[in-house]
């Protein structure tokens, strides 16, 4: 890193800046060659990549909400020595250093915390621009990019693999799997719910079928009314009235603020003509499940018996 | 107005100079990461001597690749479009055209923005592409701003505003319909983002490029001191109207083109800088056209700086700063000349 050309340009600057007669010595010499590099290993990341990440991996810097809780999953927290300001769960991710928020973090700040990797989430939480900086600069970036809960998993256990935690992904993985097996079994046969999933009220915005949200929406035996290939829909009201969804899906981190939300909806025309809202058929799941992490699971549950409460009947417990 | 000598211009031009170091120094030394004086003096220092390689890594990780090329982009960038923003005052003579305000940032945003939906960043299409978005948009702007075959100064200005809204709202309509992974960022870069990742190589470029295009803006000055007047008057005195024109359209279409394909639409820089150059120094071009150069690159060296660190450690898009102060300059400028 030492050795980055930009070094002997700025070094060719000054000296014409401050015109000091040293020139002819300094500028010839050589780099001196990198002192014995520690192992390292190559992998492509999610977008297509190819990265290389020292082995072992000491120093992780997170650069969104959903991999700070899958470093912290995976019992890596030790090593997790930067967060972003939206890194609220768990609650004690909010003591690491904050290098800002996802999409214009402090790069120095960044490289300050002399990660050995960095975590980002392509698309919908990190700039490309800010990968392309830190990887210029020569720090490694594992940019995970999950479209569906499967691939939620999968990411999961790749991270775990270049932080040397599969041991404890391989457990992980196992419970999280056998969980969404009983869900799959308890919904088997039931007709799917036809929901709107609301990101946002004013301008009303949901999802698109390539989210992963959507893709979770399935596995909890509902399926969005909304069918585009944008990921962040706006909609208009008059077509969601149109399809009358069964169910609207609210994810919030207080399902009280959810309840005055749908009261003050049902005062309102337009959300009014829904039957959903005139019968109070409302969800309100944890926020974990707008975030591609392990914890997502817990909230796919929740929505599972709130939509299919009868699929729960029996005392069984999902294991 | 004082006579233009050779050395008041170089007096000035010093003088602006070592204000430019200052600031660039205060900049290397703020930011996300708290850097001692002393430290970033001896780093200078060993950088100086050559013997950079024994600087501790991290310091140098920051000061010389990280804030570093940012300021040096800051400079180009300001530098640019400052002079553009001379070049369009003097033709038009008109004190508020500004590259933003004439639409023309946002005609080089829609080319740049073109050329990443149509060849995903080509390292050379997208200047290119931004460069035609501004000559288009200038030549619309000017069209569309005249008045029974002269240029009408609030015409224009209301062309500058409508064409830049239009341009941006076929940006949204770009943006929602398409946006995929390849666009998230633009909404951040559209208001101004200097995060570099250019080589050297790259900034030679750009650096070279963008001092022809100063140089040929310069070698007009002294015509367009002439301009000052009127067209008819200056052609009277010999001056070669439409060469001028075209030489400063197509720099000024350049520069924008240039500083928006690297670091999104910056505004107002263009407006404040060469007013307050001229506040200072008068509005013979022959200095005007340097002292806005250096004055370019000082405000957005400050406003950059104020960006990285007002909530580090989040950076603000350096347009927020620039149009925070210079929206307020434009009422000012737009009243007076009402009055």
């Amino acid at each position: 890193m030492l050795t980055l050309p930009f070094r002997r340009w700025v070094r060719f600057a000054l000296l014409a800046a401050l015109a000091v007669p040293a020139a002819a010595s300094g500028a010839a010499q050589a780099p001196a060659s990198p002192p014995s590099t520690p192992s390292k290993i190559e992998v492509t990341d999610e977008v297509g990549r190819r990265i290389s990440v020292p082995v072992p991996v000491r120093r992780i810097v997170s650069l969104a909400p959903n991999l700070t809780e899958t470093v912290y999953a995976l019992g890596a927290q030790d090593r997790l020595v930067g967060v972003t300001d939206f890194c609220d769960y768990p609650p004690a991710a909010r003591q690491k250093t904050s290098v800002g928020g996802a999409v214009s973090p402090s790069i120095e700040q960044i490289v300050a915390l002399k990660p050995d990797l960095v975590l980002a989430q392509a698309i919908t939480m990190n700039r490309r621009e800010t990968v392309d900086a830190l990887e210029h600069l020569g720090i490694a970036v594992y940019s995970a990019n999950s479209r569906s809960v499967d691939g939620i998993l999968d990411s999961t256990r790749h991270i775990a693999e270049l932080v040397g935690a599969s041991e404890q992904s391989a457990v992980l993985l196992k419970t999280l799997r056998a969980r969404l097996d009983d869900l799959k079994l308890r919904l088997a046969g039931r007709p799917l719910r036809r929901v709107l999933f609301v990101v946002w009220t004013e301008p009303l915005v949901s999802i698109g079928r390539q989210t992963f949200i959507a893709d979770a929406l399935r596995l909890a035996g509902a399926e969005s009314i909304v069918e585009t290939e944008q990921d962040w829909p706006r909609l208009s009201l008059e077509e969601v009235v149109r399809l009358q969804p069964e169910f609207l899906v609210f994810a919030s981190s207080h399902s009280e603020s959810v309840r005055t939300t749908v009261e003050d909806l049902s005062e309102r025309p337009g959300w009014r003509g829904l039957d959903a809202i005139r019968q109070r058929r409302i969800a309100a799941i944890s926020d974990a499940i707008n975030r591609p992490a392990p914890r997502l699971v817990d909230a796919l549950e929740d929505l599972a018996r709130r939509l299919h409460p009868e699929a729960f009947a029996d005392k069984q417990v999902p294991r | 107005m004082k006579p233009l000598t050779p050395k008041r211009l170089a007096w000035i031009c010093g003088s602006l100079s070592v204000v430019l170091l200052i600031v660039v120094v205060i900049s290397l030394k703020v930011g996300a990461v708290p850097i001692s004086v002393i430290d970033l003096v001896a780093s200078l220092g060993r950088v100086a001597i050559g013997q950079s390689d024994q600087l501790p890594s991290e310091y140098s990780l920051i000061v010389f690749d990280i804030r570093l090329p940012r300021i040096l982009l800051g400079i180009l960038v300001g530098a640019a479009l400052s002079v553009a923003g001379t070049g369009f005052q003097a033709l038009l003579r008109n004190p508020l055209a500004d590259p933003y305000v004439l639409g023309v940032s946002s005609g080089a945003a829609l080319g740049a923005i073109l050329s990443l939906i149509i060849t995903s960043r080509a390292s050379f299409a997208m200047p290119l592409a931004a460069f035609a978005g501004a000559l288009a948009t200038i030549a619309g702007v000017y069209f569309l701003g005249r008045r029974g075959g002269q240029i009408d100064t609030h015409t224009l200005l209301l062309a500058g505003i409508i064409s830049a809204s239009f341009l941006s709202a076929v940006i949204m309509f770009l943006m929602t319909t398409l946006s995929g992974g390849e666009l998230r960022g633009i909404a951040f870069w559209l208001m101004g983002d200097l995060t570099s990742t250019r080589t050297p190589v790259g900034m030679g470029w750009l650096f070279t490029v963008l001092l022809i295009a100063i140089g040929a803006i310069y070698s007009t000055a002294a015509d367009l001191n002439l301009l000052l007047s009127g067209e008819q008057e200056a052609m009277h005195l010999g001056v070669d109207v439409p060469r001028v024109k075209l030489v400063v359209y197509v720099s000024a279409s350049l520069l924008t083109g240039l500083a928006v394909s690297v670091s999104g639409a910056i505004g107002y820089v263009g407006l404040l800088v060469p007013h307050v150059m001229r506040l200072l120094f008068g509005s013979d071009h022959r200095l005007l056209i340097p002292a806005t150069a250096i004055g370019g690159a000082i405000a957005i060296v400050v406003a950059d700086t104020l960006a990285r660190t007002i909530v580090s450690p989040t950076e603000l898009p350096v347009g927020a700063m620039t149009a925070m102060a210079g929206a307020p300059v434009f009422i000012y400028l737009l009243r007076r000349r009402l009055q």
